[in-house]
């Protein structure tokens, strides 16, 4: 079978972190091509260049015989390439006909009038063709998760689609609905349709793909038959043992005091029943897949979203009103995954950004008058303690800062208020190597200290490196417990993939 | 790329200055002295002065609000509404106490119409735009219904004092400019105000009390209309339901002129002095040259336009470097 | 807030307005008069043609403060032509056209100078009340005749002004409902970034939608010349907030992507025009109505905040 997309040495790099390392393959035409590989391994990247929502910055795409030009989607379905992201590209409030063909309606002549009938009748043999038995003319508000990810597919058919990405199709799925998804996957290549699917649930990517690709840290380390592989193989490609990153030593568990407890916390659907207790100079590391429901618990914990039951206990008191605000006066701090939009004011200066959450200690009395002096004292005190870069200005706007001198910001901001509690959502991700090294130095020290510290990373490595205990989450729940001596990647990997 | 070309070029580098409409209004002046008889004299800078004031005062407190991203466009009707409220106090009477009580009474009110606009705007997360335009709406038709849209005169000589004394209207300038501008630069209050309009989200992580500040910046603006609306009755020598009613975009235009940015997170007290002293120089000089009313308000209707489109222009360079 | 409350919140124009019929039937026995309600459906089109332009601007999550100077420029210029001498089938399609212009002088700072929509507009509203009282000298003008004969003229029994809002409203119906632009217009809405991404030209739709509203906004300058017979310095104003009112009461979100024509804008200028009517008929003290007017404002906004939250797809 002659490949019908093919992958040469494509590279890309955030911020001058390289993401995708070389990056080649080929796909034959009608295969299902599976690809699998940790949380930041470049998944994402990889097919959000293939569906032109990204441009490489070297190396280059050939469909067919042709070379992919443009990063432009557009560009990309005209090629016949469909990518289904996991947050779909449907509009609500307009019914699944008008979803379908809203670039191109039928019109009546050259009127701009719409032809209902004809509409819904080209609708309709989508929705026949992808299994979805539903009226065309209804709202998609009123369509289930799996419903709209049928619609999604039947919208890539409608485009004349060549090859169908699929990211994390299940996650929001229920199991009916992943039987009907299947069927119709299997329908497709049936008929020859050409398809990548990427998913953390490797029984899935067993059963449909023909080909398995392994990807880890932006490199391709496993590209064969599905036959080839089992599951432990798989999980031990995925992890690898990078030893590119050195680890502070990390001084003896000292078992303080218990400073945070959460008790059966409950919201909605997201966190189901989580309880962990986290003691002074303790690290307590969580691991889990995207959407497992570890941003989600910090952000509860923080009182960024309402719980819907169970408790916070902090130096024993339980936390009844909980918002930001109360958290940081009881010494929590949190540093969220997203820094730019969450972590940062990108047109404030390095100074405002590091002093924001320390203000009140600054000024002297109730009128909230500042003490420039010590708030300059304090800004260079921080600056020298994070290690953040000598060259920059304290005056100079964030958004000058590479990713790593950022990062190194909103940590200071958080350590200028001496929290007891550090709350990290992936520290490191967009870090360069440096920075992250001097993170994880900080993390340690800090430890040291006598500073509890909850932190949530991707990289298991990181977890293993730093933590003194780490709990597993997957949907919501912690599902297993290891304590320094049972550190193990693949037996973390496997409770986060529900891999048995 | 392109932040560099500007850093570059000397044009675009005023253009991105913020004494840039310091140097419009010199350059304005110069140009239109020649046509304006009589505007390089000190009676017309006497005028400007005293015009400049109260619109200086008002787009003090607009400028916080701005600052935090939101808008006030109540203001008009606030100065209207403190107007009349104050002069049916004062009427008649000639003592100090009844002065005060109408004042304070005054400033009251314009308190409170700020406070019913942060209430909407931060309990019912409606867009301020949309809540400060009714209210504008709103408190314009009560002052008109309160008076049968008749005007109130008879106020106590020494109540007109405050608006005819220009040092008593030039002290208060300087004082509530002064106070504003250390209270935005040298307090938390006004850096939780710059973190606000520039991220709310990670101001709110950080700790910020971002309801009950936005709620306080509306009735900050409230309150320093009223303080205009004190002079202006005071000049006026009569509590008026149309009062400030044409000064709605003096106020917005000579703010976002000055630099203060309608997207949040970018302002300065001084800048708005520089957008009030070129608008009050324009509108002097368009007088002086004779030209009709409509004329006048079409040019400020202009002046708007161009400011906002500075703005967004300035935004998008800012976002390139 | 669950579904019934939801249900409750849709259906809150419909309930108002049966609320206010009933409130005024009591108050006055005159209210009810078929007579009185035709007259209310005359009184209604100016100001739910504009609803109509407006509707389309709110679907973007746009606003348009400057329709009531709108109307006030075209009807100035349709002043001067038709003392001129100008016949009335040349001076009903320049207005039309003066409206179209003016609208995509909004567009055009919107869409290609990125400034934000209210503030655009509001300035418009003044540089075109400024504009009109230069073109008409700060006096009143009273057009021929003809004009008025046209307003009053009746067929079939129903007024002119009825027949042409009724044709607008269906027009406007159709063109949201049944045509590309129109549900273009609501993808948009919905979420800019995300009907970019589906390939729809968005800067091309917001254009069309400010152009709407002006040709929406000379269209009920021409109904109202009918009915006043002149054009004076109070032509239009505060129109804009008749037309926001009406059209968020019908349900239309100010926050973009849902609400309607029909029965949405027609619903909402019904009941603001109910209001106003049986205010009149009241003898209410007349500098009352900006405050009703406002009031009402407040309750639309208050109920389209509270429908926001409790719509069952939230986020």
């Amino acid at each position: 079978m002659k490949p019908i997309l093919e992958f040469r040495k494509i590279e890309k790099a955030f911020f001058g972190v390289r993401v995708l390392k070389g990056i080649s393959f080929s796909v034959p035409e009608g295969s299902i091509l599976g690809i699998v590989g940790e949380n930041g391994a470049g998944k994402s990247t990889m097919m959000n260049i293939l569906g032109g929502n990204l441009r490489a910055d070297g190396g280059e795409i050939l469909i067919g015989d042709e070379r992919l030009v443009a990063a432009d989607p557009r560009e990309s379905e005209r090629r016949g390439i469909a990518f289904i992201h996991q947050e779909l590209n449907l509009f609500p409030n307009l019914s699944i006909a008008e979803n379908l063909f809203l670039t191109r309606f039928p019109r009546a002549g050259g009127l701009p009038w719409i032809k209902r009938g004809e509409l819904n009748r080209r609708a309709a043999e989508l929705l026949k063709e992808v299994g979805l038995d539903v009226s065309p003319d209804r709202s998609v508000e009123t369509l289930s998760a799996g419903e709209r990810q049928l619609l999604e597919v039947a919208k890539a058919l409608s485009f004349n689609a060549r090859i169908i990405i699929f990211d994390e199709p299940t996650t929001s799925l229920t199991s009916r609905e992943i039987e009907v998804l299947f069927a119709l996957i299997a329908k497709l290549r049936a008929r020859g349709m050409t398809m990548i699917y990427i998913s953390h649930a490797l029984q899935d990517v067993f059963r449909l793909c023909d080909d398995i690709l392994v990807l880890r840290d932006g490199e391709v380390v496993a590209h064969d038959a599905t036959e080839t592989f089992s599951t432990d193989k798989l999980i031990s490609l995925m992890v690898g043992r990078s030893l590119e990153q050195v680890f502070p030593g990390r001084a003896k568990t000292r078992s303080g005091e218990v400073l945070l407890e959460v008790r059966r916390l409950v919201r909605g659907e997201v966190i189901r029943d989580v309880s962990f207790s986290l003691r002074a100079g303790e690290v307590l590391g969580i691991s889990g897949l995207m959407g497992a429901g570890r941003s989600e618990l910090a952000r509860a914990i923080f009182g960024l979203d309402r719980r819907s039951s169970g408790e916070v206990r902090i130096h024993g008191e339980t936390v009844r009103k909980s918002s930001p605000r109360a958290m940081i006066r009881r010494g929590l701090a949190f540093l969220t995954e997203n820094r730019r939009s969450e972590g940062l004011c990108m047109d404030g200066s390095i100074a405002e950004n590091l002093t924001l959450a320390a203000l009140p200690i600054y000024s002297k009395h109730a009128s909230g008058w500042l003490s420039r002096e010590n708030i300059r004292t304090a800004v260079q005190k921080m600056r020298g303690e994070v290690h953040l870069d000598a060259k920059a200005r304290s005056e100079q706007p964030i958004r000058t800062l590479s990713g790593g001198n950022q990062q190194k910001v909103v940590l200071g901001k958080w350590l200028l208020r001496n929290p007891k509690i550090l709350i990290l959502d992936e520290p490191t991700r967009g870090v360069d190597v440096g920075a992250k090294a001097e993170i994880y130095r900080l993390i340690s020290e800090l430890a040291g200290q006598g500073m509890g510290i909850l932190l949530i990373s991707s990289e298991i490595e990181e977890l293993i490196g730093l933590s003194d205990c780490i709990v597993v989450m997957r949907g919501g729940t912690i599902v297993d417990e290891l304590a320094r001596a049972e550190f193990d990647r693949e037996r973390i990997l496997r409770a986060a993939l529900k891999a048995a | 790329m392109r932040a560099n070309v500007l850093a570059r070029n000397p044009l675009a580098g005023a253009f991105l200055s913020e004494y840039f409409v310091l140097l419009l209004t010199v350059i304005l002046f110069v140009a239109l002295a020649p046509f304006a008889v009589g505007l390089a004299s000190s009676e017309s800078a006497l005028n400007i002065v005293a015009y400049l004031i109260p619109l200086f005062i008002a787009g003090t407190g607009l400028t916080i609000v701005l600052i935090t991203g939101g808008i006030d466009l109540s203001i008009p009707a606030v100065i209207a509404l403190t107007s009349v409220v104050g002069a049916r106090l004062m009427t008649g009477e000639s003592s100090v106490i009844s002065v005060a009580v109408g004042v304070g009474a005054m400033l009251g009110v314009g308190a409170a119409i700020g406070a019913f606009n942060g209430v909407l705007i931060t309990a019912l997360r409606l867009p301020a735009f949309m809540v400060t335009l009714a209210s504008m709406l709103f408190f314009n038709g009560f002052a008109v219904w309160f008076t049968q849209s008749s005007n109130i005169g008879d106020l106590p000589a020494n109540y007109l004092a405050l608006g005819k004394q220009l040092p008593i209207a030039l002290t208060a300038a300087v004082v509530i400019g002064v106070v504003f501008h250390l209270l935005l630069s040298r307090t938390i209050f006004g850096r939780w105000i710059y973190a606000l309009g520039q991220n709310a989200v990670a101001a709110h992580i950080s700790g910020v009390p971002v309801q009950r500040l936005t709620f306080a910046t509306y009735v900050l603006s409230g309150f320093c209309a009223a303080i205009a609306s004190v002079i202006l009755t005071g000049r006026l020598e009569t509590g008026s339901p149309v009062l400030g009613r044409e000064m709605l975009l003096d106020v917005v235009g000579a703010t976002v002129l000055g630099g203060t940015s309608l997207f949040g997170g970018r302002g300065r007290i001084y800048w708005t002095f520089f957008g009030v002293l070129f608008l009050t120089v324009l509108d002097t000089a368009l007088n002086l040259m004779n030209l009709s009313q409509f004329a006048v308000t079409m040019s400020k209707g202009a002046v708007i336009l161009f400011a906002a489109v500075i703005d967004a222009t300035r935004r998008r360079f800012v976002a390139f470097a | 807030m669950n579904r019934n409350a939801h249900r409750i919140l849709q259906f809150s124009p419909l309930l108002l307005f049966v609320l206010v019929l009933v409130f005024f039937g009591l108050q006055s026995p005159r209210f009810l008069d078929p007579r009185n309600l035709a007259n209310i459906a005359a009184q209604s089109a100016s100001t739910g043609i504009l609803a109509v332009g407006m509707t389309f601007v709110l679907l973007t999550a746009g606003v348009d403060l400057s329709v009531g100077a709108i109307m006030f420029v075209t009807a100035a210029i349709a002043g001067k032509l038709a003392l001129s001498g100008t016949p009335v089938h040349v001076v009903v399609p320049c207005m039309l056209l003066a409206g179209m212009l003016f609208g995509s002088v909004n567009a055009f700072f919107i869409t290609k100078l990125r400034v934000v929509a209210f503030v655009v507009t509001l300035a418009m509203l003044f540089v075109g009340r400024g504009l009109s009282l230069w073109i008409t000298e700060t006096r009143a003008m009273n057009l021929p005749a003809i004009y008025l004969e046209i307003g009053s003229a009746r067929f079939l029994g129903v007024s002119i002004p009825a027949w042409i809002f009724l044709a607008v409203l269906i027009v406007g119906h159709l063109v949201v409902t049944r045509t590309p632009l129109g549900r273009q217009i609501l993808a948009v809405g919905h979420d800019v970034e995300a009907a970019r991404k589906a390939g729809i030209q968005t800067g091309r739709i917001l254009a069309a939608v400010y152009v709407i509203s002006g040709l929406c906004a000379a269209a009920a300058a021409i109904i109202t010349l009918g009915q006043l017979g002149a054009v004076s310095p109070k032509f239009g104003e505060q129109k804009e907030f008749a037309a926001i009112a009406a059209a968020v009461l019908g349900g239309t979100s100010l926050f973009g992507g849902r609400g309607s024509v029909l029965p949405g804008a027609l619903l909402g200028t019904l009941l603001i025009q109910t209001i106003e009517n049986g205010l009149v008929i009241m003898n209410a003290d007349p500098y009352l109505y900006p405050m009703v007017t406002s009031g009402i404002i407040f309750v639309a906004v208050a109920l389209e905040s509270l429908r926001n939250r409790s719509a069952p797809v939230a986020r």
